[in-house]
């Protein structure tokens, strides 16, 4: 039952973070110097890191194609299937991972660590709104720099595929990008966008939500952590799949 | 200006707070002091509308707060000033921005402006020089301070200082109370001051409560704490009161055998 009831406040509370978040926005009282400053701190600091992991994957599918579709003489088709799979699938949820990994775990760890040392009351002794502060910049800082984060790790899954395919067929940029138009269509980027936002608002209020949870000392700060960084990853494969007849 | 009316609070079915009656006014610095768990730190938290009180009347500049919406206390909570007992200094935010927060978030005045405002505060409170600092490379005195500072911007009407003198030591105990007692003077503010330093509150409070299993004892002026009869007082300064005879008798000598 506490389970259930605990599962119920977490969602409540991220709907509830989600909405106050749009209302500033759409009230104009959002500041957007903070927004920037998140944007910056969570965002532009992520990008190497989801490039990096994304190239990975990239590179690794496409070594895996390049073989399977050489021997059937559709070598051509690399670049368009894993073009495909990057939209569909990896340059969302991996950006998504990453992000959980990195700014997830920095807003936890920021907004707990404020929460033991009273520097949430200190914000309320001032009459400012906690969520205002806090809790909007950073959802609006994801919310945009999830997509960003996006094409950027896109281009590097995609360009280290075709190195790896390169490298291990020899096939040119030509043949590469040769089927890229039969495969990829619009709607692909459209859900990758969505995907991308969707995430974004998931990481940041997962990790305020967590962040305000914090008690008792720096050990509470460490396991609010954890689950922030776990919760939002079970989140993001789980929204995924919720998404799948949504989007295509 | 600070009317606590038979104030009762608590957590969950825990009541803290068993009808806490107290008044702080005028340009007078009042202390709240009483041992771990006595209901100190509530009652501040009650005062500031951090925690409901679940009956009794809270008033504030002689408007009853009790009952107001979370967004109202907001406007009220303007007329107090709070001082951490660890400074909640903010750590992402230089020295500069803490003490011009207020101006600069609370009320959207542009830096230009903020500034020379944050700097008159820096040189009062005699930290000139500091304002590019982060909290973290501050002493903990300065931290007080600073803290004082983002307090002080916005001209409260009541300064509540929670154990301001706690983990300094005695040459900084010194310049805090004489802080306390400057701002006093400067400001015409009313003061509390929640501690557990007894020479401290000796030194700046005009009257004290002492509170005692969540009730507030009033004790009177300061002097009386070490020649109350009243038991509970009795059993709260015995330690510092035979401090205070020691020091006296290290200074002195002992006092000669009555005669007759």
């Amino acid at each position: 039952m506490g389970h259930i009831l605990g599962l119920f406040d977490f969602l409540g509370a991220v709907v509830v973070y989600t909405a106050r978040t749009l209302t500033y926005l759409f009230t104009g009282r959002l500041s957007w110097r903070l927004v920037a400053r998140q944007m910056e701190f969570l965002g532009v600091n992520t990008i190497p890191l989801a490039m990096m992991v994304c190239a990975f994957v990239g590179a690794t599918m496409s070594y895996l194609l390049a073989e399977e579709l050489g021997k059937r003489g559709a070598a051509n088709y690399t670049g368009g299937f894993l073009l495909v799979a990057l939209l569909r699938e990896f340059i969302p949820v991996l950006s998504g991972v990453v992000m959980a990994g990195k700014a997830g775990s920095a807003i936890t760890s920021e907004i707990g660590s404020m929460k033991i040392t009273s520097q949430i009351e200190a914000l309320r002794a001032l009459s400012t709104d906690p969520h205002w502060f806090l809790t909007a910049p950073r959802i609006i800082a994801l919310l945009v720099m999830l997509p960003v984060v996006g094409v950027f790790s896109g281009f590097a899954g995609f360009y280290a595929g075709f190195a790896m395919a390169n490298a291990k067929i020899g096939i040119s940029y030509a043949s590469y990008s040769l089927y890229i138009n039969s495969f990829v269509v619009a709607n692909d980027f459209f859900a990758c966008f969505i995907k991308c936002l969707v995430f974004g608002i998931v990481v940041a209020a997962v990790g305020c939500y967590m962040g305000y949870r914090v008690e008792g000392g720096a050990a509470g700060v460490g396991r609010e952590v954890t689950n922030s960084v776990v919760v939002s990853i079970v989140m993001i494969f789980g929204l995924d799949l919720l998404l799948l007849p949504i989007l295509f | 200006m600070l009317k606590l009316i038979d104030i009762r609070a608590g957590y969950g079915n825990t009541e803290v707070l068993h009808g806490v009656s107290l008044v702080a006014e005028g340009n007078v610095t009042t202390a709240i002091i009483g041992s771990s768990g006595g209901g100190k730190s509530t009652l501040l938290k009650v005062i500031m509308g951090f925690l409901r009180p679940t009956s009794g009347r809270l008033i504030i500049d002689g408007e009853d707060v009790t009952h107001c919406s979370e967004h109202a206390f907001a406007e009220h909570r303007l007329k107090m000033g709070l001082v951490f007992q660890e400074s909640a200094l903010f750590d992402s935010l230089t020295v500069a921005e803490n003490i011009g927060f207020f101006p600069f978030y609370r009320e959207k005045q542009p830096w230009r402006k903020v500034l020379p405002r944050v700097r008159e505060m820096l040189d009062m409170l005699g930290l000139e020089g500091i304002e590019s600092k982060y909290p973290a490379e501050l002493s903990g005195g300065m931290r007080r301070r600073v803290a004082l500072g983002r307090t002080l911007i916005y001209r409260p009407k009541v300064l509540l200082y929670d154990e301001p003198t706690t983990g300094l030591d005695p040459t900084m105990i010194n310049i805090v109370d004489e802080i306390i007692r400057e701002m006093n003077e400067k400001f015409k503010v009313t003061s509390v001051l929640v501690s557990h330093d007894l020479e401290s509150v000796l030194d700046v409070a005009e009257r004290v409560f002492l509170m005692h299993e969540g009730v507030a004892l009033d004790v009177g002026e300061p002097h009386q704490l070490l020649t109350s009869e009243d038991p509970i007082v009795c059993q709260f300064t015995k330690s510092w009161r035979e401090h205070v005879e020691m020091y006296r008798r290290l200074i002195h000598g002992p006092e000669p055998p009555a005669r007759g």
